[in-house]
């Protein structure tokens, strides 16, 4: 007994491995590969912002199946809440964080309630928030007093060393993406990970199993919605400046929704993958904005008609097959010793 | 007051008509066409080149449509087939994906070969009036075409066989497949005049203003809602929503103020879904 509890307990410990290697790999980058330059490092912020708003995503639709296309709305309710709270009283940046993030919390957790008490589908959910996105950006239009329109939005109270070209902004979202990551994994493991497995594979017999779908649905669109409006308001003070174009559907949304997909739904590393990948596609392709537009359009096709569960599972189903005799000779081994 | 709403059924007529492509393909096996508003925009591209060469317009709003019909039997010969051989949810999903794609790649290409690119079909004639309102001579006839396009479809669908055929499919794919109807042709059939209507679309909002190359995204969004509100899958739906709609446009960017009118006509498409998710004609 004590033996297959301290199984668990290893299998568990290996399951937060790749969040190491990925902590370490993202605090030694600066120094081995970009330094001092302040392109790159805006580039590797952006990246990170980026692999934050995929992981709240992936939560959200990987494991829920909800499609959520107002990550950029989310975020702009974080963002705009966050500034707006710190534009129009003198509180802190960490009393607009909190209350940016709470907002987006809230809005997320809102629109799954009625999505799940109306038992929308994948579609439905996926245009309804849409419309959100859509007069969520309306909004920040027309509400000018508060929001400075298309002119966009100083950001005040924000402290000195977190500008969107130092370091200091770098290391802010890495530790807030390992976060993340780690809030992610923790709950794969616990219950919630069952239930997530469970109503992906199959809706009815995990309702049947007596897992409360709705009540797992919600839960995980608030998590993922907090995530993703914390994400929006470090945003909105790192880079000191917001406008509608910075959370726009566009802008956000697509690319989240394109990279996550690549990197693998539903996988801990996927978006990391994803945003790092189309990070470094970006910087190749800076001569045009249409192409790179095109060759995104390739990418979302060549993805969903290819490997269509994402880089992550290629990579893992080709692992098993080189090394597959003998992860497979393992488990019929593991019942007959105990 | 009449005029706003006589105003707001030319736009509505407008919006059914854009919605009509949208549902169809909708209708006939859960694909919503992301790339719809593309193909608009890829048609009145072509029209306005084929008019600078100084052919005559009808003939090249009729190389325009034919243009559209065959990018988007294209779509079906190449994507289409892959997401068909999906079912229920996964089907919409990969449909939804490989569309958005479409709509990068069309609408991307266009903007880089032709940033400029707009069409505005100049419909001379004398304004007309209308239970004594005056109407530009352009809206009457986008009007027209809207109307005859409605009526020309409904037609279509209750009295040919090739019509009853597609409902068919709508209805009960593996009942069709069963009595002999061959759903992927009749797909690719539906394809093409979606396709075609696209490039009437093109053609009737051009009549009064310019269209210019960045529109899709904006056309994409209206159809969606359109199709959303009148049911997916319904021609009568479609036209009935894009009227109600266009005279809630109006008489709120009249009596509200434009700014707020997007967020009413969202708001509108959020609570049918909410309360009708069919839709206002969906079965």
């Amino acid at each position: 007994m004590a033996n297959t509890e301290s199984l668990r307990l290893g299998r568990i410990g290996w399951g937060f491995l790749p969040i190491v290697v990925t902590a370490a790999i993202l605090a030694v980058l600066p120094s081995v590969w970009f330094g001092d330059s302040p392109y790159t490092t805006s580039l590797a912020v952006q990246a990170l912002v980026f692999a934050s708003y995929g992981v709240g995503f992936n939560l959200i639709f990987g494991s829920t199946n909800q499609l959520f296309l107002c990550v950029g709305a989310l975020a702009g309710v974080g963002g705009y809440g966050a500034a707006i709270l710190t534009d129009q009283t003198s509180l802190p940046m960490a009393a607009g964080v909190i209350v940016g993030t709470a907002s987006a919390a809230i809005v997320g957790g809102l629109l799954s309630w009625v999505s799940v008490r109306r038992s929308l589908g994948i579609i439905f959910t996926g245009i309804v928030t849409l419309v959100f996105s859509l007069a969520f950006a309306n909004l920040l239009l027309g509400q000018r007093e508060l929001t400075g329109s298309e002119t966009g939005l100083i950001v005040t109270g924000v402290p000195s060393d977190l500008g969107d070209d130092r370091v200091g902004g770098y290391y802010l979202f890495a530790g807030l993406l390992v976060a993340f990551l780690i809030v992610f994994r923790t709950l794969q493991h616990s219950h919630f990970g069952w239930a997530f497995r469970g109503l992906r594979d199959n809706e009815v017999a995990a309702e049947l199993a007596g897992v409360n779908v709705s009540r797992y649905r919600i839960y995980a669109a608030t998590i993922g919605s907090a995530m993703i409006g914390l994400t929006g308001a470090l945003l909105a003070y790192s880079a000191g400046f917001i406008s509608p174009t910075t959370y726009s559907f566009d802008r956000v949304d697509v690319r989240v929704l394109v990279f996550v997909a690549f990197g693998g739904l539903g996988t801990l590393l996927g978006p990391v993958i994803g945003a790092g990948v189309f990070a470094v596609l970006d910087e190749q392709l800076t001569a045009s904005l249409e192409l790179r537009e095109v060759l995104y359009g390739v990418f979302v096709i060549a993805i969903f008609l290819g490997f269509r569960r994402g880089v992550v599972h290629a990579v893992v189903a080709l692992f098993d097959r080189l090394v597959g005799s003998r992860r497979r000779a393992q488990p019929d081994l593991q019942p007959s010793r105990e | 007051m009449r005029a706003v709403i006589l105003d707001g059924m030319v736009l509505g007529l407008a919006f059914g008509l854009l919605g009509v492509g949208m549902t169809l393909v909708y209708g006939l096996g859960g694909v919503i066409n992301l790339a719809y508003g593309q193909i608009v925009v890829l048609a009145a591209i072509v029209i306005s080149l084929v008019m600078e060469d100084g052919v005559a317009t009808v003939l090249a709003a009729l190389v325009g449509v034919l243009a559209a019909a065959g990018v988007a039997v294209l779509l079906d010969l190449t994507l289409m087939r892959a997401v068909y051989r999906q079912h229920g949810e996964e089907r919409t999903l990969m449909g939804l994906l490989l569309t958005l794609g479409a709509a990068f790649v069309i609408g991307g290409l266009l903007i880089w070969r032709y940033p400029a690119g707009a069409l505005y079909i100049n419909v001379s004639g004398e304004p007309v009036s209308i239970l004594g309102v005056p109407m530009a001579a352009g809206s009457i006839w986008a009007s027209i075409v809207a109307l005859a396009v409605g009526f020309v479809l409904l037609l279509f669908f209750g009295a040919t066989t090739f019509g009853r055929a597609v409902r068919s499919v709508i209805q009960d794919e593996t009942g069709a497949r069963l009595v002999g109807v061959n759903p992927s042709f009749v797909r690719t059939v539906i394809f093409a005049l979606s396709g075609a209507l696209a490039g009437i679309v093109a053609i009737t909002q051009s009549m009064s203003g310019p269209l210019t190359v960045n529109a899709g995204f904006e056309l994409t969004t209206f159809a969606l809602i359109v199709t959303v509100v009148g049911g997916l899958g319904s021609v009568a739906g479609a036209f009935l929503a894009g009227v109600l709609l266009g005279i809630v446009n109006s008489l709120s960017a009249h009596y509200i103020g434009q700014y707020i009118t997007t967020i009413i006509l969202l708001g509108a498409a959020a609570i049918t879904i909410l309360i009708r998710p069919r839709g206002l004609l969906g079965r």
